[in-house]
């Protein structure tokens, strides 16, 4: 039985799907570098990580299963969880057996976990979208502290870049130590640490006046925060302004 | 006066205004510009009534010439008042934007010295926005009723959305409770958008270039419990609105007494579960085919509070019931208790695949607690019990005192927005 190690990229994954078929060695398991210790008894094998073939993986999913599973599959990539590498790889093969019809086999385990663990990172994504407070930290720059339990960073930039066209913005995942940065043209991921200046008395302000809204806004007679933590949990509260 | 004060006086007078939506609309950044619109709505917040903040829903002043007896802003009451200046509601709209508290502006009105002028301050403060700030974002606007035409096809231009409020279900309430607000001055400028929508879609088939009028359409609004019309009038009067005038919503708002002292209504505490029924109601007319004539008739004339109206439905037409999942038609599927539009939706590609079975179907999201009395799979029963009203009746039924716990029972009904996908 081999196991595959590869780099913990998207690329790297997509790299071990090809080198997997093109060896006919269907895995034992499939681990990223960054949690592997070297104590299997198994073959261990590194697969070191090859755009080329990681394209002509992403281009036969495409092809021959769907564009909605190759995004399935990245979003599920991205919940950073050990098991996702293997579901991903079985999900991959059922598709290129039954093709564009995947979705449908609702039934199969498979297809099931894929779709739900794809939901989640999904909503995760747009619960960010719905509560990013930014900060103005110095003139013209805003600056958003993150830290969700799914790497969904690269799904929410582009929604903030192009609204905020004109806006220099930093979203900075406190958990992960990675930061996107946008310059009005275009936006990079980096895992250089975004320097922080002190809050100015105008951000201190526009706080307030956000805090004095949402008090106002309530309605006491109405009051059901079981509902409110239903649409927000609390685990998102301190990157609440209006929960501070 | 400042600033702070002004927001606090103004939207605790806007909160009673249930919309605040921010969907139906596609609006794009243009030009480097700030802001664009999602069509199926961001919320940003949800305040402690668990209500979705989506937009800073805030009037421009609460001074008001009008009296209308269930209105905190009537003149005749003694609160504190405040006015904007289109400056400074622009300016913070913009920053609170920039934050990403909000999506846009939800801007409503008193009747500040006549309908004319307070429809010309809100044009003004939205123009600013557009034109000065080149703001793509969402904007919902209020038609002042009274306010002439002209004006309202001034504001149709900025605006992503629109609003009349009815308020009172008919217009012999209207006459009581508004005596200075005639029927005429909220049906005019609702069939004015609604005209101005459908010339609209009329010359976009015919590929001529069309300004931007309402994107998103219209709403109104009723208030619930203050006046004594029933559930089957005012589920009626929804039917007629979205039929007639094609509105986007009608959203409902159980009265909430407002009154330092003399409660002139006779009301006590906000029919909430009324409320929470009568969304439910709306919700089987637009989304899930039903009529209102089939959800209430002229001998019931109100909902039986602690039954789901779809729940409701079913037991009087158990003639129907059992269908078999696996060949029942997609609307036959929506009619089954326990089944919602993303199941049936599921259900209907799964059986492409592969013949269901009865474990496979939770899977899929139906909740069986409700479903298996009035479904089979391949062929077979599941409820148990045989299908009578009276047997499934008592145990649908929710087990506590409901009217106990309302609140905890309540699904999202204020989730206005709907979590759709928007990221590619
Ligand atoms: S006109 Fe509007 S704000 Fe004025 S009292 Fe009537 S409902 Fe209230």
């Amino acid at each position: 039985m081999v196991n595959y190690i590869f780099d913990g990229t998207f690329d790297g994954l997509m790299t071990v799907i090809y080198v997997s078929y093109y060896n006919r060695q269907i895995p034992n398991d499939i681990l990223s570098e960054n949690s592997y210790q070297k104590n299997f008894l198994g073959d261990d094998i590194y697969i070191s990580t090859d755009i080329n073939k990681s394209d002509k993986v992403q281009n036969a999913i495409t092809t021959k299963i769907s564009k909605e599973a190759l995004k399935n599959i990245y979003y599920v990539y991205l919940s950073e969880l050990e098991s996702s590498y293997m579901l991903i790889y079985k999900y991959v093969r059922l598709g290129f057996k039954i093709g564009r019809k995947i979705n449908y086999f609702l039934q199969n385990d498979i297809v099931n976990d894929v779709i739900k663990l794809s939901q989640r990172i999904n909503h995760e994504a747009y619960k960010m979208i719905e509560l990013i407070r930014f900060k103005e930290i110095k003139k013209g720059l805003f600056y958003a502290k993150i830290h969700p339990d799914y790497n969904v960073l690269p799904l929410i930039v582009p929604h903030f870049a192009e609204r905020f066209q004109d806006q220099y913005f930093v979203i900075h995942d406190v958990k992960r130590n990675l930061s996107a940065v946008y310059d009005k043209k275009s936006w990079i991921i980096t895992d250089i640490p975004p320097e922080i200046t002190l809050i100015t008395k105008e951000e201190e302000d526009f706080e307030n006046l956000w805090k004095i809204y949402y008090k106002s806004i309530s309605i006491e007679e109405r009051k059901n925060l079981r509902l409110q933590r239903q649409h927000m949990p609390k685990k998102y509260w301190d990157m609440l302004t209006e929960k501070q | 006066m400042e600033l702070h004060d002004k927001i606090r006086i103004l939207a605790d007078a806007a909160k009673y205004d249930v919309s605040c939506s921010s969907s139906g609309s596609n609006r794009e950044n243009k030009n480097g510009g700030i802001g664009n619109a999602s069509f199926y709505g961001i919320c940003h917040s949800w305040s402690d009534d668990g209500r979705c903040i989506s937009l800073l829903k805030i009037l421009f002043t609460n001074v008001c010439i009008y009296d209308c007896s269930y209105c905190v802003n009537r003149c005749s009451n003694d609160i504190e008042r405040a006015l904007f200046t289109p400056d400074e509601l622009a300016d913070l709209t913009i920053n609170f934007y920039r934050r990403n508290y909000i999506e846009g502006l939800f801007l409503s009105s008193a009747v500040y010295k006549s309908p004319d002028y307070t429809m010309e301050l809100l044009i003004r403060t939205v123009k600013k926005l557009r034109e000065d700030y080149n703001f793509n974002g969402y904007i919902h606007l209020k038609a002042i009723p009274g306010a002439d035409i002209n004006l309202i096809r001034l504001a149709g231009l900025y605006a992503d959305r629109m609003s009349v409020n009815i308020e009172l279900p008919s217009e012999k309430s209207l006459k009581l409770l508004a005596p200075q607000k005639t029927k005429e001055s909220i049906i005019k400028p609702m069939s004015f958008i609604h005209s101005k929508l459908l010339e609209k879609s009329e010359s976009k088939k015919l590929m001529r270039h069309t300004d931007k009028f309402v994107p998103a359409g219209q709403t109104t609004q009723l208030i619930i419990g203050a006046t004594p019309e029933s559930d089957r009038t005012i589920l009626k009067l929804s039917e007629n609105l979205y039929k007639y005038y094609d509105l986007k919503r009608v959203y409902y708002s159980a009265y909430i007494p407002v009154f330092n002292g003399n409660n002139l209504l006779g009301v006590s505490s906000p029919p909430l579960l009324r409320e929470h029924r009568l969304y439910q109601a709306d919700w089987l007319l637009r989304y899930y085919n039903f009529k209102a004539d089939e959800l209430l008739t002229e001998e019931e004339l109100n909902f039986d509070v602690l039954l789901d109206p779809k729940i409701n439905w079913a037991m009087k037409n158990l003639n129907l019931f059992p269908v078999e999942v696996n060949t029942a038609d997609y609307n036959m599927l929506l009619r089954v208790p326990g089944i919602g539009l993303r199941t049936a939706k599921r259900i209907v590609k799964a059986r492409k695949a592969a013949n269901l079975n009865y474990d496979s179907l939770k899977k899929l999201g139906v909740v069986l607690k409700r479903a298996k009395y009035f479904i089979t799979c391949n062929g077979k029963y599941y409820g148990g019990c045989e299908i009578e009203t009276n047997k499934i009746k008592n145990k649908l039924l929710p087990k506590s005192n409901v009217l106990e716990g309302q609140l905890s029972i309540f699904d999202s009904i204020y989730k206005t927005e709907s979590n759709l996908p928007i990221l590619v």
